[in-house]
């Protein structure tokens, strides 16, 4: 082994392993710091949290949701746009282009999968006809839908996870497809609606 | 050992074993890098998925785990404990038989490996996939090493074991423990058995099992052989006797408290979730220990770094296991654990520790030893240096990309805008942005399977050097008997004694484990009476196994977490309830794909057989495998009277009459989701294929709740 002098060590007497030495230098200051600091904080969190009353998890969650909650209805009172529209109002998105185009990217993204890409209806139904399962197909019809969903009939709430201004651009765009036969349609389901 | 006669002993050290361990490392090595590279391939290019069954992420990433841990890592552990046992005790191995059993016994058991998994025939427990009979036969295997381990501590000719030796006894005691406690199931057939834990049980044990397998055959055995190997290369006095003995009682005391870390802001009980975490950041110091007493080893023979490749290694590894036992305690943290759980972090963390720390020790070891069992010279140090820069380069090409990948995902995941809203709802939105990330993770690993076989053809060309008459190293040693330990006191006397030395090391580490895993045992304790759920019926139980059959949980998580950001993506957190009865638990470990906890109802049975026979039918982006097959593969109804019968027997509370009738009921089953599909278009003879039962389970996730 080599020689340990010009260190300054000394290696223990009668330890030697296959000649392997070993020295006896002490802890290093800094690690048993760390070591201490980290005991210290685990005994301190352990108390806390599991024996001084400190927030549970479900109890953090809770507190986390409702901050959520408080800032959603600040925004939606913050920003009238958000208000329910009224019929007038949503109908009018069916002759804005800007509104179609921006209904339509949402479409492409959400919808397609299941109503296909032309709104012929695939897993879901066809979209173009002037057949609904579900409520008349009314602009604030096919908004309530998209925002609750049919849970048992698969058909998603997206209220969560789509504005609300954007569903409303969605559902124009679902009016505007209407009458436009796409290939490949899916048979008519639900009641026939005549205005 | 009582040789008690005066004068010196030939030793005859078992050099040929050794040599087998490392040819079986070095191959298994390839077959775990190679297919690393090709699960890295399909997570960035799902093409390579192949559409077939045997081929399919989530039936190659536990062959890649298993191959790496137990097959790589496995074997160049056994080659270095044997090695370096027998010189540290100056004894020959206790039983050649043994030793031979004890490595073709070994590869017997990843051969097995390698065919079962690949054919879905798995546990669905993380890193103990493997099916009861194969359990049987590891824990066979493990009692045949410990038999020979302790029988050679039994005919010692020195006193006092070594640090090296402290750490082999605490891993061949503690991964006896681990194996046998995780692997306990009933059998419903030969390949087939259902774990006895259930729910946050079955997650608390299996997770002790998990972290441990990475604290005692990754961590601890690899310590030991620094502890041999590096004072050995850089021909230097280890820097503190002292630190030794501290961090190696430390070490073993509290990871196993850690388990826990791995089920944070999950539905598991607080207080584990606790211990979990504290003992896993109080095991910052202890890890460093060890790196300590590596890295300051070397002081006075810094030179050798520049010059032998083989100190490069160790030293590299040395510093991967100083980084990731850095890394570990932050992630441990239940705040930085919500963002980086169920992401690519995760991934780059294990790969530093496995790549770094287990990779350059086995490398380190194996540019070591051949040459000198072989009494010859390495053919190249420069190839080994280029091995060791084309390696490193591409470990940070891996770690880096994952790092980046997981926080970006993590903050993808969790970024919520000023209307309460998620910024990011769609979930394959969050995998889109980080597929490029995932190929610069494909070159990470590629270069470091390219480096690994820059080392194969360099040992080969050593090879053709060896001597023609390199037989096992024979040694004089001067022996008169064991002197005793009378006269010392304290650690010293106790390194003189290894009965009580590992009697000491096993209350260690059933402290921890006791005191975490026994009140969970009793899990009605932990059902709340409202969140008690029916068990799933006898299709979804065969539609469960196709889920465990196909590896799903590798990339689909079942636990909505207690944080905002899960709650508003997949619904209210999951409850202890919902997974009572879930042998095994399917909380997963990764979010490739999104949670699917409450994926039942959320789409017609239409949406998820289209899915499956082509994800990218109904998600464009999608980099799920398709699973054509389980529209022509034919669901075992036969086996689930059966399957349900040991479900019962395991507490689930099925009727005498579903038991009876589980076959008949489930066919029924599948024939109502069938007409249903029928009735939209979708042809053929379904009703007995294995995809009707897999949609029956899924949409029977998150619906089982008793108060509806």
């Amino acid at each position: 082994m080599g020689d340990s002098k010009n260190l300054g060590d000394h290696v223990i007497e009668g330890h030697d392993y296959d000649g392997i030495q070993e020295l006896n230098n002490p802890l290093p200051a800094w690690w048993l710091g760390i070591f201490w600091a980290t005991c210290l904080f685990g005994l301190a969190y352990y108390i806390y949290y599991e024996l001084a009353g400190g927030p549970t998890l479900d109890e953090e969650l809770q507190t986390a949701m409702s901050e959520i909650h408080a800032v959603k209805e600040e925004a939606q009172a913050a920003n009238p746009t958000a208000a329910p529209k009224s019929d007038e109002e949503l109908n009018a998105l069916v002759s804005d282009p800007a509104a179609l185009e921006k209904g339509a990217q949402v479409f492409q993204t959400n919808c397609v999968a299941c109503h296909g890409a032309k709104g012929e209806g695939t897993i879901g139904p066809n979209l173009t006809d002037d057949y609904w399962i579900h409520k008349k197909g009314t602009m604030s019809d096919i908004v309530s839908l998209i925002k609750t969903g049919v849970p048992d009939k698969g058909m998603p709430p997206w209220e969560a996870a789509i504005a609300a201004e954007d569903i409303e651009k969605t559902a124009a765009f679902i009016v505007s497809l209407k009458g436009t036969n796409p290939p490949n349609a899916k048979a008519p389901q639900g009641e026939q609606v005549t205005e | 050992m009582s040789n008690h006669s005066p004068g010196t002993d030939t030793v005859t050290y078992d050099d040929d074993i050794v040599k087998k361990f490392i040819f079986a490392a070095l191959l298994f090595g390839g077959v775990a890098f190679l297919v690393g590279v090709i699960v890295a391939l399909q997570l960035a290019y799902w093409q390579f998925n192949f559409d077939t069954s045997w081929l399919t992420f989530g039936r190659l990433r536990p062959l890649h785990t298993n191959a790496a841990i137990f097959a790589f890592a496995g074997n160049i552990v056994f080659a270095g404990i044997y090695h370096s046992t027998q010189r540290l005790l100056k004894a020959r191995m206790f039983s050649r038989a043994l030793s031979c059993i004890h490595f073709w016994g070994w590869q017997l058991i990843i051969v097995a490996a390698a065919i079962s998994l690949p054919l879905g025939l798995t546990t669905g427990k993380e890193y103990a996939e493997l099916e009861w009979p194969i359990d049987i036969a590891i824990t066979l295997i493990w009692v045949v090493f410990a038999i020979n381990f302790f029988g050679t501590l039994a005919k010692r000719r020195v006193q006092h074991i070594y640090v090296a030796i402290w750490f082999y006894i605490a891993t061949i005691v503690t991964v006896a423990v681990l194996h046998i406690v995780n692997s306990l199931a009933l059998p419903v057939s030969m390949m087939k058995s259902y774990p006895v834990f259930a729910g946050i049980q079955d997650a608390l044990v299996q997770w002790w099992y998990g972290h441990n397998a990475v604290a005692f055959f990754l961590t601890t055995p690899f310590l030991g052989l620094m502890y041999y190997y590096l004072p050995k290369a850089v021909q230097r006095p280890v820097y503190s006797y002292r630190l030794s003995i501290i961090h190696f009682w430390a070490l073993v005391f509290m990871y196993i408290w850690a388990g826990p870390h791995h089920l944070l802001n999950t539905a598991l009980p607080d207080w584990a979730q606790t211990l979990g975490m504290i003992f896993s950041v109080a095991l910052w110091a202890p890890s460093w220990g060890g790196m300590i007493n590596g890295l300051l080893t070397l002081r006075g023979a810094w030179d050798k770094l520049r010059t032998e490749p083989v100190v490069k290694f160790f030293v590299a590894a040395v510093t991967a296991y100083g980084m990731s036992t850095f890394e570990g305690p932050l992630l441990s943290i239940k705040s930085v654990s919500s963002l980086g759980h169920y992401t690519d972090w995760i991934v780059g963390h294990v790969h530093v520790g496995t790549l770094g720390w287990n990779g350059f020790m086995a490398f380190g070891i194996s540019y070591y030893l051949l040459p000198r069992i072989w009494k010859t010279q390495l053919y190249s140090k420069s190839m080994a240096t280029a091995h060791f820069w084309v390696a490193t380069v591409g470990i940070v090409l891996y770690y880096i990309s994952m790092l980046s990948a997981g926080i970006t995902q993590g903050l993808m995941w969790r970024n919520i805008d000023s209307a309460g809203r998620l910024v990011y709802p769609d979930f394959v939105e969050t995998v889109t942005k980080i597929i490029p990330l995932y190929q610069v993770r494909v070159v990470g690993g590629t270069l470091f399977l390219i480096g690994f076989l820059i080392m194969i053809y360099n040992l080969f060309k050593t090879a053709q050097t060896a001597a023609k008459d390199a037989t096992d190293e024979t040694v004089q040693v001067a022996f008169k008997g064991l002197p005793g330990v009378e006269g010392e006191t304290g650690h010293r006397k106790l390194e003189g004694l290894v009965t009580a030395f590992t009697v000491l090391t096993l209350i260690a580490i059933l402290i921890g484990s006791v005191l975490e895993i026994l009140p969970t045992l009793n899990l009605d304790k932990y059902v709340a009476p409202a969140s008690k759920v029916h068990p799933f019926s006898p299709l979804e139980i065969a539609g469960r196994d196709i889920y465990i059959r196909e590896g799903c949980y590798v990339c689909h998580s079942q636990m909505i977490r207690k944080m905002p950001s899960d709650v508003l993506r997949f619904g209210e957190p999951s409850t202890i309830g919902e997974s009572m009865y879930d042998h095994p638990f399917q909380w997963g470990s990764k979010r490739t794909g999104p949670d699917l906890s409450r994926v039942g109802k959320k789409y017609p049975s239409l949406w998820h057989f289209r899915h499956m026979i082509d994800p990218r039918s109904i998600s464009e982006h999608s980099v799920m495998p398709n699973y054509p097959w389980l529209a022509s593969q034919k669901v075992d109804f036969y086996s689930l009277r059966k399957k349900l019968s040991v479900l019962k027997a395991l507490g689930v509370p099925y009727s005498d009459d579903v038991l009876g009738r589980a076959d008949v009921i489930a066919e029924e089953e599948a024939r109502v989701i069938a007409e249903e599909l029928k009735g939209q278009g979708v042809e053929g003879k379904i009703e007995d294929k294995d995809i009707i039962a897999l949609i029956a389970y899924l949409q029977a996730l998150g619906q089982k709740g008793i108060k509806e």
